[in-house]
């Protein structure tokens, strides 16, 4: 099988791989690149455990070719924190208890930061419609939403 | 989650695409969001040779008014499309479809040419490799007959949100294939065989998607048990004005279902639809009740579009 040179961005590093032409990004991230940040729930695009962020828009990484993503830009949770401070999402999410198993916690917070960088005042519904893209099944919502909307009342992302 | 092995492709031009289409001798599969395709690939429904990703032809990518109709480039998200001032403002029927489809993320990656061009789907269909062996072959995939009903017909049902709206709102398609362009009205587009839902010919890619740039009301109701990310179990989609008015119903069997008529016929009409419509019970709801509620929710989409 011929492999396909990719060359893109991951958290600001330049990578430069030859993968598969069926790999996807979820396990390009997670066995080649070690960040296992990245979950992979149920792999068909329906639960978003696995939501990255490509050129600062939040995508199913389970349903992306690595070959896609030459020449973009990605961000995954371990990107997130600046130095030894993590992101106020992840502050935020650690204060409100917002975690509790944590698997959808990479995505929930992605998806959030991608909504916060494209409309940073989002009223209670707009984030309910944002994270409705991903599954939670032992959190609740609502602490979530709260963690959300308290960077939002800070103005910090 | 694995994917099936297959090369990767990604023309600049609508010419080459075709070229690598016809170099794998039709063994290949063209690529746009993903949302459909890559889903259908991991559970082996489909498993091409070549995927051509359609993602480098920038051409596709475009929304624009031109003459008396809005062009729409199949590869806009549906994300895009819902954003853009044009479609919310002309076309309710089409932008409450946009809204509704999937989860926002999903409507982030999926395009408008994906989401009209995807296949059928069935709770006998849309399982893994292993779950379908130990069931053995349906209809869809190769078998003798339909696991639901035991007939030789399939009636895996078409979930598109957004074509019943592009059908109130008379759209047509240009497709260009191995053999040259065609321009057809997007109704021909469905054959009403579940095996072969799309009429499309070999090679063919959408080129775009164009609506009669005529502002109407309408609106569109969706049946499904999630608000936050579901496939429509019934969709409803209205535009036009009291005088006349178009209704398409997806989400039930192979191909949407057009109507056309006064809104004072509205109601019986949807009755006596709902009566000869098949349904049978290949989703998670009773098909009973979704044929039901096909004059519940046009009532409810007639009320809310034109008032009392």
């Amino acid at each position: 099988m011929e492999l396909i040179r990719v060359q893109f961005k991951v958290n600001g590093e330049q990578v430069d791989l030859s993968v598969k032409p069926y790999e996807t990004l979820l396990e390009t991230l997670r066995n080649r690149l070690e960040l296992t940040g990245t979950k992979e729930g149920c792999g068909l695009g329906s639960c978003g455990a696995c939501t990255v962020l490509l050129d600062g828009i939040p995508v199913r990484s389970c349903l992306l070719l690595t070959a896609e993503v030459n020449g973009r830009e990605v961000t995954t949770i371990e990107g997130l924190k600046q130095g030894d401070k993590l992101h106020p999402l992840q502050e935020a999410f650690i204060n409100h208890g917002a975690v509790q198993c944590g698997f959808c916690t990479p995505g929930m917070i992605l998806t959030a930061k991608a909504l916060l960088d494209r409309n940073p005042k989002p009223t209670r519904s707009e984030i309910i419609r944002a994270i409705s893209s991903n599954i939670c099944r032992c959190t609740g919502y609502k602490k979530i939403i709260e963690a959300i909307e308290s960077v939002v009342q800070k103005g910090e992302r | 989650m694995k994917l099936p092995k297959f090369l990767y492709f990604r023309p600049k031009t609508i010419e080459e695409a075709l070229a690598t289409f016809t170099a794998y001798d039709g063994n290949a599969v063209y690529l746009a969001g993903g949302t459909d395709l890559i889903p259908r690939m991991k559970l082996k429904l489909k498993k091409p040779t070549a995927v051509i990703d359609l993602k480098g032809i920038g051409e596709l990518k475009n929304v624009r008014l031109e003459d008396h109709k809005v062009v729409i480039g199949p590869l806009v998200t549906l994300f895009e499309l819902s954003k853009t001032p044009m479609i919310k403002e002309r076309f309710p029927a089409l932008f409450e479809a946009l809204i509704s489809t999937s989860c926002e993320t999903l409507q982030m990656r999926g395009t408008i040419g994906g989401n009209i061009l995807q296949d059928t789907r069935c709770l006998f269909y849309n399982q893994s490799e292993f779950w379908r062996k130990a069931k053995g072959a349906c209809l869809k995939t190769g078998g003798e007959r339909c696991h639901v009903t035991g007939a030789k017909e399939c009636l895996s049902n078409y979930m598109s949100d957004t074509a019943p709206a592009l059908l109130s709102l008379e759209a047509s398609l240009k497709l260009v294939g191995i053999e040259g362009e065609r321009e057809i009205p997007l109704k021909e587009i469905f054959t009403g065989n579940g095996i072969f839902p799309l009429s499309l010919r070999p090679g063919e890619i959408l080129y775009q998607i164009s609506i009669p740039n005529e502002p109407s009301k309408g609106g569109y109701e969706k049946l499904r048990l999630r608000g936050s990310i579901d496939y429509p179990l019934l969709g409803i989609a209205l535009s036009g004005s009291a005088e006349k008015v178009k209704v398409a119903i997806g989400g039930i069997g192979p191909a949407p279902k057009v109507w056309e008529g006064k809104l004072e016929d509205l109601p019986s009409s949807m009755e006596k639809l709902s009566q000869e419509i098949k349904a049978i019970a290949n989703t998670i709801l009773d098909p009973l009740y979704r044929r039901h509620m096909i004059p519940v929710l046009s009532r409810r989409l007639a009320k809310r579009v034109f008032g009392n």
